[in-house]
Formats: structure tokens, sequence, C-alpha cells
């Protein structure tokens, strides 16, 4: 368990550099699905096989093809992957690489120190995962979805067709 | 179970899933022939069975073209990403009680479902990838369209769960001993058949394809064996898809007298038939129909599903 | 056929004020002719169109180049002639049908004409085709570009001093400068097609419909700008189907020159035969016995059932419907057995004579004939449920395409697209030709002009195609199938062997071709898909000066655009395929 775990996690830094450092927005698209299903895998591997499931039909399915139709429906050429590359030169991404590290050094050491163990605790399937949302989160929950209507609600109102104007 | 049985076990499976989508394009072409008044393919070995060989042989040995003006990687990966999306989606299906790669795992619809989100991401990649602007708005139809019907497909499967009280696929079959959900859950099952034919872009919502209208759609820059994938994919589909509808709401492999793989197969393969019935009935709705009819008839239908589901479980089931 | 001479008391309808009275020239069939002048056409045009309560629809325009002409006795000096050709729609069918054709001559030294696009939005594509084949400019055309042939030509095909043939010109060669100019101008510019790149918001996507696309039915190109999947702009492409049609027609025989008509609209046979025989039994003043117009009428309308089926099985196919189209060609197969038994020939019979038709009908034809109408409407009310009460059929067809009686008179729509619209306006009825007036049938109408609508019209044709052809059976006349007359070609043969004279004609008939008096005589027919004319222009030779051929389906594919702006893709597939037309009928 320990050994997929290890390697789902692998995969998933990889693919997420990849996703900074790619010109072609849609080859960077593919490396984040790619992460977020190592992601998943993670999970998976701890025990959480319903927030994995989950992670994959809404984060890699949905929302990331969604990313995708976007980026299909803008038509970038030639011209605005060579404007990304001038875009990434070492002063943009030293900083963000530099904090990273430090957060990754933490990381190891907490992983080699052993203070944080990783263990798969227990099988956190989908019964618990809904007694625990609608038991102690309700609220929470009921929030969320307040949330989620508003801007269900909002969407439409921007999305209709008087933006035809301009 | 030794990890070498599973992996043999796998390996049937994908043998016999492999076949069964190209065979089934022998029997579809057979059966459109049929109802078609006109004979179908068959010259090649008896009653044209090994039609689906020729074709193989044929896409084989076919020149593999890249345009030069696609985005080869991605290219390459769609047809693969299609082809591997459905057959792992056939991981959770138990074929028997005994039988099935990982039928116990306790998300099993859920993974099913994750395979077919993921699925999407070929025919828009390969839209997408192709450069070519036929290809492109098949791409962006296909992303709309499956987007949406995959809502209505996991909305439609929630009264079944409800029932069954597991995600997991061998859980449901045995819950249908007594009923086959197709009965409390006609519903779900009519929506659930509709989505599906929607996820495998089959005729009448084969809108990403749609050959009236956008030559090939999607796979138009496509030849030889990333065709052939694509062409395998979207049979294998439809293979999941029935076994989906046969293990969900016909009881899988329960039935009387008869061995439980018999009773999978064909309850199966009528679903199959079904399908290719439709295809050769029905004209093709346009893109906003399309997306019309699932957002204001199949979402309400989906929801009230699972409204009035709940409340007769609630009502009726002893511990309230 | 009829030999009317123009009705003089009509003139003065036409005549422009205070100038004088245009003169008319006497022709061999019953259209008014009449000549004015360059500068007074579009005023005379105006008052016609005005002429309410009658609804004036622009035919034709076409163009004789009469620099070679010698037969002009009467006419006045023209190298080219401009000839509009109008025709007269209106509700009550009782009304006294009426075709005007007004001549406009034009001399080399200055070959312009004011563009009449004004006046009768159609006239946009038949003035760019005879700027494309005779050079002639229309001074405030809005879009005066070749239409047939390729915007890299140079020469205008159908002026008399242009070659016909290909031993008339050097050996054809390709250097690379010429292919890459060939290339260059194949290169996509939104600008020259009328279309922008952007609007405020978005950019928009050019999309290349055809010229090889499943859907297009034939080599027909539409250029669309999109956004999204919505159509902002179609603009038609045609002239991929173009052979020359009307340049062959003369320097074949006028005998020679009907399997060529076959190919005109090549799913219509005969019935493409029916305006072209006509036209030169007019000019030569034969008679055709009933038999023969009782048979010419039923295989016009056995070829109307063949085309139909082909339209309605193509139409639900365009829909996505895979089915139909199966069943519909094996009914059609069924029409083609009795063609084939009757003709020799399944789709090109070439099976009408100048006089007559080529031989009598052989034995056991009624039987054929018989079980087939037992056949058909049975079938008929099948496909009824299949695919006109579909529900997917009736969201995809109803309401889309629709366009109202007067757009339809003022584009040039004739056929089943105009009774879509609701007017019973049927050439066999309004000016009935062959035997049709001694034929009861019905003329089917549709209200709302949407592509359901034109489906529903040519369906119920079929069932009235079918009525005349029992009709047909039942009241088949006896006698000969060719007419007696010198000119009849090939001559009835068995009176060759009695006396000389009848010999030398048959010799000369069949050697060089009938010599056809000089004259000038149009001949339409209700074609398949609408309105099919030949306006044949005679110098007294063995072949004709001058040979137009009016298609329905040119004038229907440049309505396009009008009909399909604002609605999607899938829309304009729709429509194509209720459209009815082939390409060959309209690049001819």
């Amino acid at each position: 368990m320990n050994a997929l775990f290890t390697l789902a996690a692998i995969v998933a830094v990889i693919s997420t550099t990849m996703v900074v450092t790619r010109t072609v927005a849609v080859h960077a698209l593919l490396y984040l699905v790619v992460s977020l299903l190592a992601v998943a895998t993670v999970f998976f591997t701890l025990g959480a096989a319903f927030a994995a499931a989950l992670e994959v039909i809404i984060y890699a399915g949905a929302i990331m093809i969604l990313f995708v139709f976007v980026v299909m429906m803008l038509n970038l050429d030639r011209d605005d992957a060579d404007r990304e590359n001038t875009w990434l030169t070492p002063r943009v991404w030293a900083g963000p690489a530099l904090l990273s590290a430090v957060l990754a050094g933490e990381l190891l050491y907490a992983g080699i120190a052993g203070h944080g163990t990783i263990v798969a605790a227990r099988e956190v399937g989908p019964v618990q995962v809904g007694l625990a949302l609608f038991g102690p989160y309700l609220l929470a929950v009921e929030l969320a979805s307040l949330l989620l209507l508003a801007g269900l609600i909002s969407a439409y109102h921007l999305g209709r067709d008087s933006g035809r104007g301009g | 179970m030794t990890l070498g049985f599973g992996i043999l076990e796998i390996v049937v499976s994908l043998a016999a899933m492999l076949s069964a989508a190209a065979g089934l394009t022998w029997v579809e072409r057979r059966l459109l022939g049929f109802w078609q008044d006109r004979a179908g393919p068959n010259r090649v070995g008896p009653f044209g069975t090994l039609q689906a060989v020729a074709d193989g042989v044929k896409l084989l040995f076919k020149q593999d073209w890249i345009p030069p003006f696609a985005d080869r990687g991605v290219f390459i990966l769609a047809p693969a990403a299609g082809m591997a999306t459905v057959l792992l989606g056939f991981a959770v299906i138990p074929v028997t009680a005994g039988w099935s790669v990982a039928g116990h795992l306790n998300v099993g619809i859920l993974f099913f479902l994750a395979m077919t989100s993921l699925g999407v991401y070929s025919v828009v990649l390969g839209g997408w990838a192709s450069n070519n602007k036929f290809a492109l708005l098949g791409g962006m139809r296909a992303a709309a369209q499956m987007v949406s019907y995959e809502v209505f497909m996991g909305l439609s499967l929630l009264g079944t769960v409800m029932l069954a009280h597991s995600f997991s696929l061998v859980d449901i079959v045995m819950a249908q001993g007594r009923m086959w959900f197709i009965v409390p859950q006609f519903l779900g099952f009519v929506t659930f058949l509709l989505a599906g034919i929607a996820e495998t872009h089959r005729l009448p919502f084969d809108l990403p394809e749609g050959e009236n209208e956008l030559g090939a759609g999607f796979h138009t820059e496509y030849s030889g064996m990333k065709f052939g994938m694509f062409f395998i994919a979207e049979y294998a589909g439809i293979v999941l898809i029935a076994s989906m509808i046969t293990t969900l709401f016909l009881g899988g492999w329960l039935g009387p007298v008869l061995p439980p793989v018999v009773w999978f197969l064909l309850k199966t393969g009528l679903t199959i038939c079904f399908f290719i019935l439709l295809r050769a009935a029905l004209p093709r709705p346009r893109y906003d129909q399309l997306m019309m009819f699932g957002w204001k008839v199949l979402l309400p239908v989906c929801l009230l599903n699972v409204a009035v589901t709940g409340a007769a479980i609630l009502l009726f089931s002893p511990t309230g | 056929m009829d030999q009317t001479v123009v009705r003089s008391e009509s003139i003065p309808k036409v005549r422009p004020a205070g100038s004088a009275p245009a003169p008319v020239q006497e022709v061999r069939d019953d259209v008014e002719t009449l000549w004015v002048s360059r500068e007074t056409a579009g005023d005379v045009l105006t008052r016609l169109k005005r002429s309410a309560p009658t609804r004036m629809m622009l035919f034709d325009i076409t163009a004789i180049d009469e620099r070679q002409r010698t037969h002009r006795a009467g006419q006045p000096d023209s190298d080219f002639t401009i000839v509009y050709h109008l025709m007269q729609f209106d509700r009550a069918s009782k009304a006294p049908h009426r075709e005007v054709r007004i001549k406009v001559a034009l001399l080399m030294a200055s070959l312009t004409m004011p563009s009449m696009v004004d006046i009768w939005p159609n006239a946009n594509w038949y003035e760019r085709e005879i700027f494309d084949l005779f050079g002639i400019h229309f001074s405030g055309h809005p879009d005066l570009r070749r239409i047939l042939t390729p915007p890299t030509w140079t020469t205008h095909p159908l002026r008399k001093d242009h070659y016909a043939r290909a031993t008339e010109m050097k050996p054809y060669d390709l250097t690379e400068d010429r292919e890459f100019a060939e290339q260059e101008a194949l290169r996509f510019n939104p600008e020259a097609w009328g279309m922008q790149r952007r609007s405020a918001n978005s950019d928009f996507m050019f999309l290349n419909l055809g010229p090889n696309h499943p859907s297009v039915h034939g080599v027909f190109r539409i250029v669309l700008q999109l956004e999204g999947e919505e159509i902002v702009e179609a603009v038609p492409d045609i002239g991929f189907h173009h052979r020359g049609a009307e340049k062959m027609g003369e320097r074949q025989s006028w005998h020679s020159y009907i399997p060529y008509t076959d190919r005109i609209d090549y799913l219509g046979g005969v019935m493409n035969n029916f305006p072209y025989v006509m036209a030169v039994e007019q000019l030569a003043g034969i008679t055709v016995p009933p038999r023969a117009e009782m048979i010419r009428v039923m295989l016009a309308e056995l070829f109307r059932l063949a085309s139909h089926l082909v339209f309605y099985g193509t139409m639900s196919q365009d829909v996505g419907q895979l089915s139909p189209v199966f069943y519909m060609f094996t009914d059609r197969e069924r029409v083609f057995e009795i063609i084939e038994a009757i003709c020799g020939f399944r789709m090109h019979p070439a099976w009408f004579r100048i006089g007559g038709v080529a031989a009598d009908l052989p034995q056991g034809w009624d039987t054929l004939i018989r079980s087939f109408l037992d056949y058909l409407p049975k079938r008929l009310d099948e496909y009824e449920k299949l695919v006109m009460r579909n529900r997917l059929f009736k969201a995809r067809t109803v309401g889309v395409g629709a366009y109202s009686l007067d757009e339809a008179i003022e584009w040039g729509i004739t056929g089943p697209g105009l009774r879509a619209c609701g007017l019973d306006w049927d050439y066999r009825r309004r000016h009935p030709y062959s035997c049709y007036d001694q034929l009861e049938f019905d003329i089917p109408v549709a209200q709302k002009g949407d592509c359901y609508d034109r489906v529903v019209v040519h369906i119920a044709e079929m069932r009235q195609s079918l009525r005349i052809i029992r009709q047909c059976l039942d009241q088949m006349p006896g006698g000969p199938v060719k007419a007696d007359h010198p000119l009849t070609t090939p001559p009835p043969r068995a009176k060759t062997m009695h006396d000389i004279e009848t010999l030398i004609t048959h010799f000369l008939n069949v050697s060089w071709g009938p010599v056809i008096p000089a004259g000038e005589a149009r001949a339409c027919v209700e074609a398949t898909k609408g309105l099919n004319s030949y306006y044949l222009v005679s110098d007294g030779g063995t072949m004709s000066y001058r040979t137009r051929i009016r298609t329905p389906s040119f004038a229907h594919l440049q309505m396009i655009p009008l009909i399909s702006r604002g609605t999607y893709i899938a829309d304009l597939i729709a429509i194509i395929g209720s459209i009815d037309f082939v390409m060959a009928d309209v690049d001819r």
C-alpha cells in the first residue's frame, strides 16, 4: 500500500510541475487531470475510496472538461504559446519555486522524522461520508448548497443572451 | 484470491470484452441489414461472421497517418484514453456472483461513473487535437452533451442505490432477488437508458459524429487503427452500458433454470439489440433540442424519482 | 402545338410612358416578346412587376450572342441580346396564364446593362451567370463575380467565337506558376465573400461545407460564417458540376442533343427530354399523336415518382434517420424495373424523340404498372408512420427554413417549394401541355412553407402521380407513337420503304440531323423539382443556335442564405435536404 501511495504522490508532484511549465494550454490541462487522478489514487490508498471517486467524477470528469471546452473555444494558436514562453522567466518562477521547496522540505522532514505517520487509519466508505455530512456537518452542507444555488442563478443571469451586444 | 488468478481473470475478461465489441460490429450490421430489407455483410466466413476480423486486419494494415497540422501527442492519446476508460469501466461489472474483477468494490457505481466521465476526454481531445473545424465542432458538441448527460446518468442511479443500500454492484444484483429494479425504478431505468445512449454517442444522440452535419465529427481526421480504437471503444461502450442496465435494472445474472452466465449474457444481448433497433429507427435531434430535453425533461424526472424513492423508503422501511 | 402569334393588345400595358411602342417580335411559342431599349428596360420591368393584382416572377434571364445569327429579320440591331423572361403567378386558377419576354439589344461597343437586382433579388445569380458566360457587365450589381467557371477563368464560353471542343484549343498544360496562381485563388478570404472576421464580442468561425460533404447532394459548397453553431451568414458557391450543357447544345444536332438533357436533372430522366422535344416540335410545327403524348406523360410521372422517392429517403437520412432511405430506394427500383421494361434504360433513357417517343410500349407493360400502382400506396402509408409522424422528425423540420409566398415568388421558387407556401400553382394545370388537360389530378398544397411542408407536398404529389399513371393506363389511346411529319426524327421507318421522298428525309435526318426552321420557342414543364424550361433559338440549321436551359434548382439554391441565417448547422442540413435539388440541375 505504501509503495502505491508513494508512486501516486510522485506522479502527482511531477504532473503538477508539468502543469505549470507547459505553454500549450490543453497540455497543461491534461497534466492537471493526471495530477487529479494521482491525488484520487492517493485518497484511495488512504482508504477514502468515496472521496477518490468523487475527485475523479467532479474534478477530472466535469470541471476540467469545462476548462478544456473553454480552451477549445478560445482558438489559441502558436503566437499564444510563444507569448506563454516569454512569460516563464526565472524571475517569475523563482519565488514560488523557492517557497514550494521550503514546504516540500518541511513535508519530507515530517515524513522522515515520523511526526505525521502515513497510515490507512480506517476505510471511509460512502455510508460514513453520508452520515458525517448529514450529521455533524449538516449546517455546512446546507450553507454550501445555498452558495451553489446562488452561483447557479448568477451564472444563468450572466450567461443570458443579453451579452450579445457587448 | 491470488494475484495470479486475478490477473488471469482480468486478461480473460478483457479478451472477452474486446472480441464481443468486435463481434458486435458484425451483429449490428447484420441486424440493420435485416431491418432495412438488405443483406448486410455475409461474405467473409459463415454468414459473414469473420467480417470483424477482416475489418480489423484492414484497419491494422492501413497507413498510420497523423495529420501534420494535428497536435501529435494528444492526437495519439485521445483514442487510447477512450479505449482505456471503457475497458476499466468493465472492472466493476459482476458477470456472476463470483466472476468480476472488482464487483465488490464498495464504490462500484461511482467507479463506473468516474470512468464514463473520463471517457469524455477521448472525444473532446480527439476533436481538439485534429485541428479540423468539423472535428472541433464535434468535440464541443461532445463536451456539452456528455457532461450534461453524466449528471442525469448519476442521478438516475440514485434510486437504485437507495433501494439496495449500497454502491456495490454485486450487492445491487443481490437486492433484486425478489423483484428486478426495472419495476420500482422504471423512471430511473428510462433516464439511465437515454443517458447511456448519449454517453456512448450513438444514434439518435450521435451529435459529436453527426455524419450528415459534420462529416465524421470528432474523428474526421482519424484513420487506421486509431480510428479502429474509437470504433471499438464505441461498441465496447455499448456493451458496457448494456451490462450496467442488466446489472442495475434487470437483475444481473439472476434467473431460473439456466446458469447465471447465460442469463447475464442473454439480458445484455437483448439490451444491445434494443440499442441497435433505436439506431435503425430514429432520426437525430438537433443539438439544442438534445440539451433542452436533458435539462428540462430528464433532470426534473431524475430529481422526482430520487425524491419519490426516498419518501417511499422512509414510509415503508421497517427501521424508519 | 400552339404557334400563336403574340397578342398585340397586351403591348400598351408594358409600354413605358412617353416612349415609342415597343417593337413586338414574332416567336413560335405563346410568350409575348418585346424589344425595349437598355435605358427603359428597368422601367418596363418595374411596371410589369407592379402591375398588381398579379404577381410577376422573374423566371429567367439569359443572353444570346447574335453576331453569327443570319435569320434576324425585323429585329433591332444587336450583338448581344439580354432576354428577361417573366411569368405571372395568380391565386385564382381561372386567370389567364401570362408570360412575357423582354429583350434588350446591346452592341459590342458597350456591353453594359443596368442590374435588376433591386427589382427582383433573384436577378443576382442570373446576371452573374451572364457576366461569367457572355462577358456582359451589369452596372450596379452588388457582387459581380464569376459563378459557374472558376475565378481564374479568363474567357466567356458561351460567346460564339469561343471554342466548343478540346480539339479547337491548344493542349492544356499546367505550369508551376499557373499552378501556384490557381492555388492562391483558392485561399479563403472572408471579406471577398462579404463576411466579417469578428464581431464586437467574438471571432467568427468559417466553415467550408462542401464541395465534398455527405449532405450537400453533389459537389456544392456553402461557406458558413458561424458563431458557435449558429449561422451568421451562408454563401452558396456553385459551378463545380458545370459541364457546359448549353454550349453542347450548339454543337449537337437537334436529335443527338436529347441524351444530354437526361443528365441535367439526373434524377428526372425523361422529364428533361420533355421540354426540349416540345420546344423543338414548336419550332418545327410538329403535332405529336395522342398515344405518344400519353406515353410521355406516363413516363414523366413515373420519373416524378422515382425522383420524389429519392427526395423522401434522403431527406429523412439528412436528419439522421437511417432506415427509410433503404425502403424508398427499393421502391424506386420497382419504378426503374418498369422504365427499363419500356425504355431499355433505367436512369437516363433518352426515350423521347422529336415528334414522338422512340418505340411503342412493350407487351405486358400494363400488368407491370398495375401491380406497382397497387404496391406503392401501402408503402407510402407505412412511411407516413415511420417518417412524417415521427416526433423527432417533426422537431427537426417543422418551422425550420420557412419562407412566405411573397418571398418564394420574389426569389423564383417553383414546384413543391412554392406549393408548400399555399399557392396551388402547377404548370400542368395553368398552362396544360401534352395531354395533361385530359387528366384529372389535384394540386397538393401546404401552408407554412417550412421543411416539413415541403416534404408533405412531395408525398402528396406522389399519390397524384400514381393517380395520373392509373388514368394513363386506363385511357391509353391506340395509334402511332411518332408524328407523320418530315422532321420527325428518326421518321417512322415503315414508310421509308415505300417512296423515295421519305427515304431521303430519313437519310438526311439520321445522317445530318433534321433542319429545324428558323425561329425561337420555349417549352416549359412542371418537372420533378419545379419549372424546367428550354428556350431554343434556331437559325435554320441542323444544330441549335442557342439552347437556354432554365432549371428550378438554380433558383432554389440562391435562396439558401435568406432562409438559413440565424439557424443552426443541423437546420441548414434539413433545409438543404428539403429543397430537393441535384447539382447537375443547378450547374448544367
